[in-house]
């Protein structure tokens, strides 16, 4: 494999110095362009109390394409599918190879505070948010609970 | 004077070289004595277009491109951006230019919404944010937003893009920066790489097409002619190369008089219920008078009983005769009058069974087509043997193939009439259309029966026919066909 190039491990360097509040991320030990991810849940969100693991993987043309990043704990939320796939901008086409791990991460924290059920990926989800919130807020916060507590 | 100024001509005309006499020139004069017609009046599908290489595109849009270039004395790169942004209109781009060349360069995306910061170098070292890498400040470049990265960064960054396809639409590679790459910056960082330079200007080339409104991809399989027109309309081109005929508004295949958007309409429709109506409309039926079972092998809808010599119409099972002098009534749907009345059930019933009609009809033509242009494979055969035998010339039998070509061209606009009344709301003009319509189908079953018979007919005759259902044809499309 080629050399880690010096951008990847400036952030990887940045990310363990200065972590970002609720965010952890940590390479794994046989490949540095995979990091295991796990963002808390925000406060005064139906995630609130949950640990949600993520994995983050920087592709071959990282900075220059965006980083795989996917929900590995079960949630519910209208822009993240069963797979755990998220649907949000700066993944795809409003990616810049100027942000970073951490803005990403911040972002997909952002997410969790503020759903968008017009912008859904898992449909049935969106449904629920947009006609009874009260009920899909209660679901989001039966899953936290099950899927995002117990480790 | 005037017996001066024909001396003259007179004069010019025996100084022409060695007595001899331009004829050209002659039909030229000729010509512009006769008033101008407009030629759509004559022919309602006349289409004014020119089949071209990629190179003469090129030639084309770089004219265009210098062209504005001088007008607004912009460098040609940008010229390129503008245009693209407008649609290759000049004009358009010229007037909001003159009006607010500011906000004009900020629509198309040349610079930024909100002048950028000037940059203040301290030092001749920078390192670039995307790779952290620090270099002399020589290696760095920006766009018009002033926002720098380093060489590297810029070439790797258009190679990642023009490998997903994308090349007009490429932009800074800053956060939330929408400044495009103009083509020069983005050829400049590729300078050392020809194969992802190729690649970029092959893309570039296509989008430039793409929003062109007056250019066109020949759809034919790896065909790489492209038409020009500057007329914008649904009328039919046909590729000088590799024959294919279009529509050239809508790029699928051409139907007129139908619009662009009833025969998409009709084509997802047929997509949906072909199943059904495959399953309904078989491909044998029984002779309406020995009932003897008959499989349709020619385009002619003119049949005649094998068995029994009974003349019927394939499509109604009428006795042919009545379609031949008399009122031909075969293509005409005949809607149940008291349908409002009616369950949903029945009208359901109604409804698939006037599609199914149309679809029938649409079908078959479709079919008969295909047969016919089986029968003039035949009929090159037969003309060939005759041909070798020294009965006649290749030139002599050569109307028979001009029969047969008008033959498929009238059956083609025939096919695509059903789609158009089927959409067609009831009233004097479908009543009108599906006159005319019968009236061309009957001609052009008179037709196919003499092509088929072609070499037991009277040439006359056949060129009479011919002739009569062309008339048919054009009469149809001059009242009906609304590009």
């Amino acid at each position: 494999m080629a050399a880690l190039p010096r951008r990847i491990i400036k952030e990887t360097q940045r990310l363990m110095q200065e972590p970002v509040p609720g965010i952890s991320a940590v390479p794994d030990e046989s490949n540095a362009r995979y990091f295991h991810v796990i963002v808390t849940g925000p406060e005064d969100s139906p995630f609130e109390g949950g640990l949600f693991k993520l994995e983050l993987f920087l592709p071959e043309d990282y900075p220059m394409s965006a980083p795989k990043v996917r929900f590995i704990t079960k949630i519910y939320h209208p822009n993240i599918d069963r797979l755990g796939r998220i649907c949000l901008d700066i993944l795809k086409e409003k990616w810049s190879p100027a942000l970073q791990i951490r803005t990403v991460l911040l972002s997909i924290q952002a997410l969790l505070s503020a759903p968008n059920p017009d912008d859904p990926l898992a449909n049935d989800v969106a449904e629920l948010w947009k006609e009874n919130e009260s009920e899909a807020i209660r679901n989001a916060k039966e899953w936290t609970r099950r899927y995002a507590m117990d480790n | 004077m005037a017996t001066s100024q024909d001396a003259d001509s007179d004069m010019e005309c025996s100084d022409n070289e060695d007595g001899y006499y331009d004829y050209n020139d002659y039909y030229n004069d000729e010509d512009s004595d006769i008033e101008r017609i407009d030629p759509t009046r004559v022919d309602p599908e006349y289409f004014d277009y020119k089949c071209l290489s990629e190179e003469e595109v090129e030639r084309l849009l770089n004219e265009t491109v210098e062209s504005l270039s001088n007008r607004l004395i912009i460098s040609p790169s940008l010229a390129k951006v503008l245009l693209h942004s407008q649609h290759w209109n000049t004009n358009e781009v010229i007037h909001k230019y003159k009006e607010n060349p500011q906000q004009t360069l900020i629509g198309a995306r040349i610079n930024p919404p909100s002048p950028p910061k000037s940059i203040l170098f301290t030092s001749t070292y920078l390192a670039c944010s995307v790779c952290i890498t620090t270099q002399n400040i020589d290696k760095f470049f920006h766009l018009s937003c002033a926002h720098i990265f380093c060489r590297e960064c810029w070439t790797t960054h258009f190679e990642v893009q023009i490998s997903q396809g994308i090349s007009t639409a490429i932009s800074c590679m800053a956060k939330d920066c929408i400044v495009l790459a103009p083509e020069d910056f983005v050829l400049k960082h590729l300078h050392h790489k020809t194969s992802i330079r190729e690649k970029y200007q092959h893309f570039i080339f296509q989008d430039y097409v793409k929003a062109h409104p007056e250019l066109r991809f020949c759809p034919g399989p790896n065909c790489s002619i492209i038409i020009h027109s500057s007329e914008i309309k649904a009328k039919r081109a046909v590729c000088t190369q590799c024959k294919t005929i279009f529509c050239f508004r809508c790029g699928c295949d051409y139907h007129a008089p139908t619009d662009c958007q009833v025969i998409k309409k009709w084509l997802t429709k047929c997509a949906d219920d072909s199943e059904t109506a495959n399953y309904i409309s078989a491909h044998t039926k029984d002779c309406p008078k020995c009932h003897i079972c008959i499989e349709k092998n020619g385009g002619c809808n003119h049949m005649q009983c094998y068995n029994c010599k009974h003349d019927f119409c394939w499509m109604c099972l009428g006795d042919w005769k009545s379609h031949g002098s008399e009122y031909y009534e075969c293509s005409r749907y005949r809607e149940n009058p008291n349908i409002a009345h009616e369950s949903v059930h029945a009208q359901a019933r109604e409804a698939l069974k006037k599609y199914l009609h149309y679809y029938e009809r649409w079908e078959n033509h479709s079919k008969s087509l295909k047969l016919e242009e089986q029968t003039l494979e035949k009929l090159r055969d037969r003309i060939n043997q005759k041909v070798m035998s020294g009965l006649g010339t290749w030139i002599d039998w050569q109307y028979l193939f001009t029969a047969a070509n008008l033959l498929a061209k009238c059956r083609y606009t025939l096919q695509y009439t059903y789609p158009f009344a089927y959409y067609m709301d009831a009233g004097p003009r479908k009543e009108l259309f599906e006159y005319q319509q019968a009236q061309l189908e009957a001609e052009i079953e008179n037709l196919s029966w003499k092509v088929e018979r072609a070499e037991t007919t009277d040439r006359g005759d056949l060129e009479n026919q011919m002739d009569i259902a062309e008339k048919r044809r054009t009469t149809l499309l001059k009242d009906f066909l609304d590009v």
